[in-house]
């Protein structure tokens, strides 16, 4: 198990024969479901509920309102304003308003159904802008601002007077859709009251430590009481940062008597009820001189929160951070507003707001590269950060900074240097193009929260090596890389290493799975951890034998005397420490050197970075797009696992082509229309290339064994990428996503034109 | 909730008879998706898998007849279809997804009448008769009298669909399908094509037959166009000279995966698609 | 009602509700949890178990469809006295898994490939797992995995050894 090798996930088996146990999959001997009436309406005051007809159907248990609620019925991560269970308002269709619990599934179905609400209907807010003006109606009374959740602007060097030092200006608009994070397993979970009286929850989510300070709160509980356990989550995304049925789970064993209760929400309820990716509209105007130096950048980005706080202030403000991209640009203004509306909630979705800035800023950089009547890589490369520099928000770049190395790299590859040969060799009713993006993704929390992770590992009594991850697995293998480093620096291999998944009652707090952090900050607490662990195990082997230290090296399961060939069993060495083979270890992340008033929360520090390229051809008859090929280049500073890092690049490059091209999120007045995976198309194999991933780059030397985060970056590349693409092809830029091939199409593509002949 | 098996037609009348209402269903791909939205609440459900009569592809000359449980996989593996029928073959490996096609039948396809089910289009083109039986005997009827609108078939009560008999489509030499749909699979399409057509020796339309899918309520067919073509060469100008017509006898609406302007122009330009100047080799 | 079918190999009797959906029967009733819904409706893959060798989708087939049928879950999808068959290990040694959660799935939806095709190429698997949804992986290592268990197969001129008869 070495660093640098792509060792087979230890999750693998125990998931391709079907034995690993999800949230969804608990069941149990009288066990009862919980399952939420939803408001249906997008705003309105809540007059009454009327569950008589729910209580009196066979094999319901009961039917819990706010009445039933302990506490302030209010949960958040930031701004607790959103209730358990409606109290006066109904903000969202999707606002849980009474929960049932029932023997069964389809008694539960029956019941949820026979719950009737009163209701008054309210003038809703469904448009960012428009929620915004003067007289609009509130989605909170009590908040300061009306509408608006909050506003960050950013300003360096002149800010928008900068513009009047370019040559060249261009104005640009884009509007970025919602997004569902269509996870395979959708949000679930299970709980019951332990012996002592404790609240378990088992839970598929990102944020097991801090669920369970928010469920404590929202129904005045003690948090020592309540427990989350975090088993190996169906993918998350971000829609699982936060509390989905944790809440609710908590309530309803506080009411069932004494069983254990499940929720699993069914997809149609995950649509309605879980969090989406903020739509998002982007005003930019990027200015350059004659030479291509990029000079001056204004812009305005406004993100549609919904109408609970979560982490939509934030997710706007990583937009705001990352507006001008991976350039040195040294006049900026950028604004970003995040607004509350009727619309479903908004919260992080991979990316957390960089897709939505990338998406406008890398098309505003294309279009810029043709008014300069530059090649759009030549225009990038001559503005991209090296290290030293300022990004946009004036800070200095002082962690490994390798984004030139990915257009350089992006530069020499086949797919780049062959393109104009591709686009000229079309076929028949095909238009073809290439289109670039280059990205940059801040790794870690911002400044102003400490972005923590304490490591716990034990050698066990029989001699095996217990790692106790706090932090979640969601897929992404960061689990895996703790053992494969745990492996490396104890030379033990897979049989020998255990793990134990998050458990506020085992594992120590590490912060959410998110950000692409977990690796890096977990993984340098781990790599303490291990060290000092392997440094008593070695010392305690050389007062066994006796002999020096120098002597002994670790082997699998004993500690090896080089020089006389004799061993010592680890489970002996494990006796001898005695509670000494217990290791905790703190890690917290570096942050940057510049003031926190840059920008709410401050400023992140490290970053990593991409170059990515897209081969696509357009259909001239139905306006379709396909990606032939894809092209991912990272900076990720070195890699542990290459085939858990391409996994992760391919994947969210697979999300990312999703974004732009096929899946349309519909939703009118608060309404959503596309509720299932039969209109709410993600990509299936047959349409997703195959995707090219190198890894290029310095070492980060804060990190562990070399690496940065990048879980998220990918994802960020391709709606810039096919639009850039897309505009070569048939030279038509849409203002709105996604790419569809009805909006090609009615955008201006000729379909009665000569397939030999010119473009319109 | 009652659900039924039967093995046989005769415990299949059986049952239709004592069991007034129940739902049919062969894969279950449409009606299992409908009861659980809570569209339809039958009071029993007949599974047809099991009955033997209902399968099977038969090759009876110039005809085949395509038993109505026959499965979308039994129809892209039959070497029969693909040589006599390509433009179904075609058409069937679009649809859905392996699994969906492992369920899913031609008669589900057929009774479950949806403007977008995607072997109406070439069933249209040959010429396709359907067999409804019931306990007193059997009837035929063209394929476009049966189908009456969205979700509506000419089935009586007591009857079900048997099987659909083809016309082989030796006649032609090109057999065309496309479909526009979100994505490359499980997409319910938003307009589609089958052409059959005949060229002589000169490169010009001697036999033309066209019917798309999604652009209205039924499958839809013009004669008036095939007529324009015929005689005449297949290349693009003359698709193009067509064009109005086409949009003229298209009725597409607007709902969530399109809007009517986009089906009614990508109906016609996908006409295009056959000129033999302008085709991919 | 009775039903009698041959689960994962072993001739298996229950009782069950006719209206009972095949998933519910495989995951609450039988335990056997490997088999997951994701979407209800048919339209992820997720739920694909073998029916008499084929792949279907359990959450569209109701309890008295099983009668007489030999069906394979994941559980059963290791050919017999081995942990796992090439498939699966495939899987595992090409980083096809990550949240693992469309995995049974599109292991079965493979078998269903291979027993049709000894030699798929690439766009031949896509097609064949076009309808196993998976938001992890981009689809790239899966379609990886299966074409090194196509060459070994074919280099070895063996079967195989997964229960994909």
């Amino acid at each position: 198990m070495k660093i640098g090798e792509s060792v087979p996930r230890s999750d693998g088996w125990s998931k391709v024969t079907g034995k690993e146990k999800y949230a969804a999959d608990y069941y149990g001997p009288d066990f009862l479901w919980a399952g939420a009436k939803r408001a249906g309406i997008p705003h309105g005051r809540l007059l009454g509920i009327d569950a008589e007809g729910a209580r009196k159907c066979p094999g319901v248990v009961s039917v819990l309102t706010h009445d039933d609620v302990p506490g302030p019925n209010r949960q958040g991560i930031v701004r607790q304003d959103q209730p358990v269970l409606v109290d006066g308002k109904i903000r969202r269709c999707g606002d849980a308003v009474a929960l049932v619990l029932a023997h069964d599934r389809q008694t539960l179905k029956r019941a949820v159904d026979l719950v009737r609400l009163d209701v008054e209907p309210l003038p809703g807010v469904f448009d960012m802008e428009a929620a915004l003006a003067a007289d609009t109606p509130l989605v909170h009374e009590d908040w300061p601002s009306g509408n608006l959740l909050r506003h960050v602007a950013v300003s360096k060097g002149q800010g928008g007077k900068g513009l009047d030092l370019c040559d060249a200006i261009v104005e640009f608009y884009f509007e970025t859709p919602r997004q569902e994070h269509a996870f395979l397993e959708t949000q679930a979970g299970w709980a019951f009251s332990d012996e002592a009286g404790k609240i378990v929850i088992v839970a598929s989510t990102q944020t097991p430590f801090r669920d369970r300070l928010e469920v404590a709160h929202a129904l005045s509980l003690d948090a020592n009481d309540v427990r989350v356990i975090a088993p190996y989550l169906g993918g998350a995304f971000g829609g699982k940062d936060g509390l989905t049925v944790q809440a609710l789970l908590a309530l309803a064993v506080l009411n069932s008597g004494g069983r254990p209760v499940k929720m699993w929400w069914d997809r149609e309820e995950s649509f309605r009820a879980g969090v989406k990716r903020l739509p998002g509209r982007m005003y930019y105007r990027l200015g350059a001189r004659s030479d291509g130096r990029m000079t001056a950048l204004a812009c305005r980005l406004y993100f549609d929160g919904g109408p609970y706080a979560g982490l939509a202030g934030e997710i706007m403000t990583m937009a705001v951070e990352h507006a001008g991209g991976p350039y040195r640009i040294p006049h900026v203004q950028a604004d970003g507003f995040c607004v509350y509306t009727n619309n479903p909630t908004g919260g992080p979705f991979r990316g957390f707001g960089v897709p939505q800035a990338a998406a406008a800023m890398e098309q505003a950089v294309d279009l810029l590269a043709e008014k300069l009547r530059m090649d759009p890589l030549e225009l990038r490369m001559r503005n991209i950060l090296v290290p030293g520099d300022r990004n946009c928000i004036g800070v200095a770049m002082v962690h490994s900074t390798s984004a030139g190395e990915c257009l350089s790299a992006l530069a020499s590859h086949p797919l780049w240097k062959g393109r104009e040969a591709w686009v000229r060799s079309a076929g028949p009713f095909k238009r073809r193009g290439i289109g670039v993006a280059c990205l940059s993704h801040a790794m870690g929390y911002p400044k102003d929260v400490p972005d923590r992770a304490g490591a716990k590992i034990e050698l066990t009594p029989v001699g095996t090596v217990r790692v106790y991850v706090g932090v979640s697995d969601m897929g992404q293998g960061n689990a895996a890389t703790y053992l494969q480093i745990a492996g490396h620096m104890l030379d033990q291999d897979a049989e020998r290493l255990e793990l134990v998944l998050p458990d506020t009652e085992r594992t120590l707090p590490c912060g959410s799975a998110s950000a692409s952090r977990c690796t890096y900050v977990y993984g340098n607490a781990l790599i303490e951890a291990v060290a000092a662990l392997r440094a008593r195990i070695l010392e305690t082997a050389s007062l066994l034998f006796p002999c020096a230290a120098g002597e002994l090296a670790l082997a699998p399961g004993c500690v090896l005397r080089r020089t006389t060939g004799e061993t010592v069993p680890l489970s002996r060495i494990s006796t001898a420490l005695s509670d000494g083979r217990l290791v905790e270890c703190f890690y917290q992340a570096p942050v940057a050197e510049e003031d926190s008033g840059i920008i709410y929360m401050g400023p992140h520090t490290i970053f990593s970075y991409g170059a990515h390229l897209a081969r696509v051809e357009v259909d001239e008859l139905t306006g379709a797009v396909e990606v032939t090929d894809y092209l991912a280049i990272t900076d990720a500073g070195r890699i542990i696992n290459p085939r858990l890092f391409e996994g992760q690049i391919e994947g969210a490059v697979a999300q990312g082509l999703g974004y732009a091209l096929t899946e349309s999120f519909a939703v009118e007045e608060g309404v959503i229309l596309s509720a299932s995976l039969a209109t709410y198309t993600a990509p299936t194999a047959l349409d997703v290339p195959d995707v090219a991933s190198l890894a290029v780059g310095a070492a980060e030397e804060t990190g562990p064994f070399g690496m940065k985060g990048a879980g998220e970056i990918a994802v960020s590349g391709p709606f810039p990428a096919v639009a850039n693409g897309v505009a070569q092809a048939i030279g038509v830029r849409v203002k709105a996503g996604p790419l569809t091939a009805e909006r090609l199409l009615l955008a201006g593509i000729d379909g009665t034109c000569d397939p030999k002949g010119p473009g319109p | 909730m009652n659900v039924f098996v039967p093995k046989e037609m005769d415990g299949l009348w059986h049952i239709l008879e004592n069991e007034p209402g129940a739902a049919v269903y062969a894969g279950g791909t449409d009606l299992l998706v409908r009861l659980r939205a809570g569209m339809d609440v039958p009071p029993a459900l007949v599974c047809l898998e099991r009955i033997g009569e209902l399968q099977g592809i038969r090759d009876e000359g110039d005809t085949v007849f395509i038993g109505a449980c026959t499965t979308h996989t039994a129809l892209l593996e039959s070497g029969l279809i693909r040589d006599v029928l390509p433009v179904l073959h075609k058409a069937v490996r679009l649809l859905g997804s392996p699994p969906i096609r492992n369920m899913g039948t031609i008669g589900g396809n057929i009774c479950t009448a949806s403007p977008a089910g995607d072997t109406l289009p070439p069933l249209y083109l040959a010429d396709g008769e359907v067999e409804v039986r019931s306990r007193a005997g059997a009837r035929r009827m063209g394929i476009d009298r049966f189908i009456l609108g969205p979700g509506r078939t000419a089935l009586e009560n007591g009857e079900v669909l048997s099987g659909v008999r083809v016309k082989k489509g030796w006649g032609y030499d090109v057999h065309h399908f496309e479909k526009v749909g979100q994505r490359k699979a499980m997409a319910i399409s938003i307009a589609s094509l089958a052409a059959l057509v005949k060229t002589d020796a000169s490169g010009a339309v001697a036999k033309i037959r066209l019917s798309w899918g999604s652009v209205g309520p039924l499958v839809v067919t013009m004669p008036e166009v095939e007529e324009a073509l015929t005689g005449r060469p297949l290349t693009i100008d003359t698709l193009r000279s067509v064009r109005h017509l086409v949009e003229r006898n298209v009725s597409p609406i607007s709902d969530i995966r399109a809007g009517e302007e986009y089906r009614r122009r990508v109906a016609s330009n996908m006409l295009l698609r056959l000129a033999e100047d302008g085709r991919r080799p | 009602m009775k039903i009698s079918f041959t689960l994962n190999g072993r001739a298996t009797i229950i009782e069950a509700d006719p209206g009972r959906r095949v998933i519910d029967l495989l995951r609450e009733d039988l335990g056997l949890t490997g088999t997951k819904e994701a979407c209800g409706t048919g339209e992820c893959g997720a739920c694909t178990i073998l029916v008499d060798g084929e792949s279907r989708l359990s959450c569209l087939m109701l309890a008295p469809q099983l009668e007489g049928r030999a069906i394979t879950t994941i559980e059963g999808a290791a050919p017999d006295g081995r942990a796992a068959s090439d498939v699966q290990e495939a899987f595992v040694s090409h980083g096809a898994v990550q949240c693992g959660f469309c995995t049974p799935g599109m292991v079965l939806a493979v078998y269903d490939l291979l027993k049709r095709d000894r030699a798929p190429g690439r766009a031949r698997i896509r097609e064949a797992i076009s309808g196993n949804l998976c938001r992890c992986t981009g689809y790239g290592k899966i379609v990886d995995a299966v074409c090194a268990v196509v060459a070994e197969r074919n280099r070895t001129g063996g079967r195989g050894q997964g229960n994909d008869r």
